[in-house]
């Protein structure tokens, strides 16, 4: 294309530049840093949306006052675009690792606790009524039912939480970081190195394609038969 | 005996208010019992500090200028990915080659945070109203053409055959059969497509902006100014939940008949 019409290397670029730039970047050890340092926060944020969102999930699921008390506020929060809160995170946390991690936190709790709760809420009411008759305790109800049955939902909720997550990172190194691979997007952007802004993109995309083909892949081997009612 | 009633008919309303209600008590009384470190109160706000900004800024005009420009994006955005998405999905849905052809795209695309875009365009649009407008396109494309798509292959193939054997055309097909048969499903893909929009819209205005609701968070927050960062929240939350509690009902309306699935937006 950019032999037919001759066009500004500065706005444009092509595949050739791309791989070049690539390949130079994959052998350097900037980008690796870049992606270290975000994955940290990313990793950080994630663990603690799953320790605090699934249980949460769990209770409400099971407890109806619970329920009622938690659920107009969350799904309030869940429809809402939390991001706008990115600003205020990373002046208040910084613009290290805690700052970014506490907003994937943020994006990535509500699909865990979402999903959790519808998971609770089509439990098979035979297998807890089985459980109850044996005298199995609270716990056992727990352990023994309502999480195994309620895992593929979990999963799925981790393939929206990802996405979300990752929402959560970009956004706030694009605000204010120092390092990350967000940063080096827009970094790259804003000294107008295109292929260097390119090979960042086209790396973060492969890198949510692989965590959201993977998440499908667990969901399908964990749960066949929701295969078919499949809405991305 | 008659409180406890009450309370019994109306608990899931009750409990819900309250435990909101509660959470701003409790929020709003925080400086009357503890004093926080000067450091501290500097990023911190009460609920009555941010409606009194809210009114503030009501009165003198901003909120209006900004909401203006916000909107414009979000619905040109909106507008432009209803009017390539829709018949890109119902095609996608209908022809096999073109399916084949685009899927892997399209699935790429759509497990992509497309939010990492944004640099590229503010570069190729510029600082403009147009990068936006395109990034709420890109950001709401997908969902509305993976449902719309998903709603066409979901269609009936009896019907399509009853149709077809009484000589119908393939657009006539589509006009008694497929469309009806996707509405919910595009109605389903029209909320994902507005969450990510407004998504779109906030981050949009983060970056290279002068004007709109999300510079005037970023701005705000620059300058610690806290309670205007929230009004900015409020108006995105309260514009959202209006938005989606609006397309839902929409949504029970017209697909009673259809299971209720995990909530996803």
């Amino acid at each position: 294309m950019t032999y037919v019409f001759p066009v500004d290397p500065f706005f444009f670029t092509k595949p050739s530049l791309i791989g070049a730039a690539f390949k130079e970047q994959v052998q350097g050890s900037k980008l690796w840093h870049d992606l270290a340092v975000s994955s940290r926060a990313f990793l950080w944020g994630f663990t603690f949306a799953v320790i605090v969102g699934i249980p949460l999930g769990l209770v409400m699921g099971w407890r109806k006052r619970v329920e009622y008390s938690l659920d107009p506020f969350l799904t309030a929060l869940y429809a809402s675009p939390l991001v706008a809160l990115a600003p205020l995170f990373i002046i208040v946390f910084g613009v290290g690792v805690l700052g970014k991690a506490a907003l994937v936190f943020l994006l990535a709790i509500f699909p865990f606790i979402f999903n959790t709760f519808a998971g609770v809420k089509s439990t098979d009411v035979l297998l807890i009524n089985v459980i109850r008759s044996f005298g199995g305790t609270e716990k056992d109800l727990y352990l023994k039912v309502i999480l195994p049955s309620t895992m593929p939902y979990i999963i799925a909720g981790a393939r929206i939480a990802i996405g979300r997550g990752l929402v959560g990172i970009i956004v706030g190194e694009f605000y204010a970081a120092s390092e990350g691979i967000g940063f080096a997007i827009s970094q790259a952007g804003d000294t107008y190195r295109l292929p260097d802004m390119f090979v960042g993109i086209i790396i973060l995309s492969l890198i949510a394609i692989i965590l959201t083909e993977l998440m499908r892949r667990l969901e399908l081997t964990l749960a066949p038969w929701r295969a078919s009612d499949e809405v991305r | 005996m008659k409180a406890r009633k009450i309370f019994a008919e109306h608990e899931s309303l009750i409990l819900g208010t309250g435990f909101i209600v509660l959470l701003l008590v409790v929020w709003e009384s925080i400086p009357l019992w503890y004093t926080l470190p000067r450091g501290m109160a500097l990023f911190f706000t009460t609920p009555s500090r941010i409606a009194v900004a809210f009114y503030e800024l009501l009165l003198d005009g901003t909120i209006e200028k900004h909401f203006y420009v916000s909107a414009v994006a979000f619905l040109a955005g909106l507008g432009l990915s209803i009017i390539v998405g829709l018949p890109l999905g119902l095609l996608m849905g209908r022809s096999a080659t073109l399916e084949q052809l685009l899927d892997p795209y399209v699935t790429a695309a759509n497990a992509t945070p497309r939010i990492v875009f944004l640099p590229l365009l503010i570069l190729w649009f510029g600082i403009g109203i147009w990068s936006k407008i395109l990034i709420v396109f890109v950001g709401a494309l997908f969902p509305l053409l993976i449902n719309t798509y998903v709603g066409v292959k979901n269609v009936n193939r009896v019907l399509v055959s009853v149709v077809r054997s009484f000589g119908a055309n393939e657009w006539q097909v589509m006009k008694i059969v497929v469309l009806p048969n996707s509405v919910p499903y595009i109605i389903a893909g029209l909320r994902l497509a507005i969450g990510r929009a407004i998504l779109g819209v906030v981050v949009g205005e983060f970056f290279g902006s002068s004007h709109g609701l999300g510079y005037m968070i970023a701005s705000a927050a620059t300058n610690y100014k806290v309670d205007v960062v929230f009004v900015g929240v409020a108006i995105f939350m309260a514009m959202s939940v209006f938005l989606t509690l609006a397309i839902k009902q929409l949504e029970s309306r017209l697909a009673s008949w259809r299971p209720e699935a995990a909530k996803s937006f």
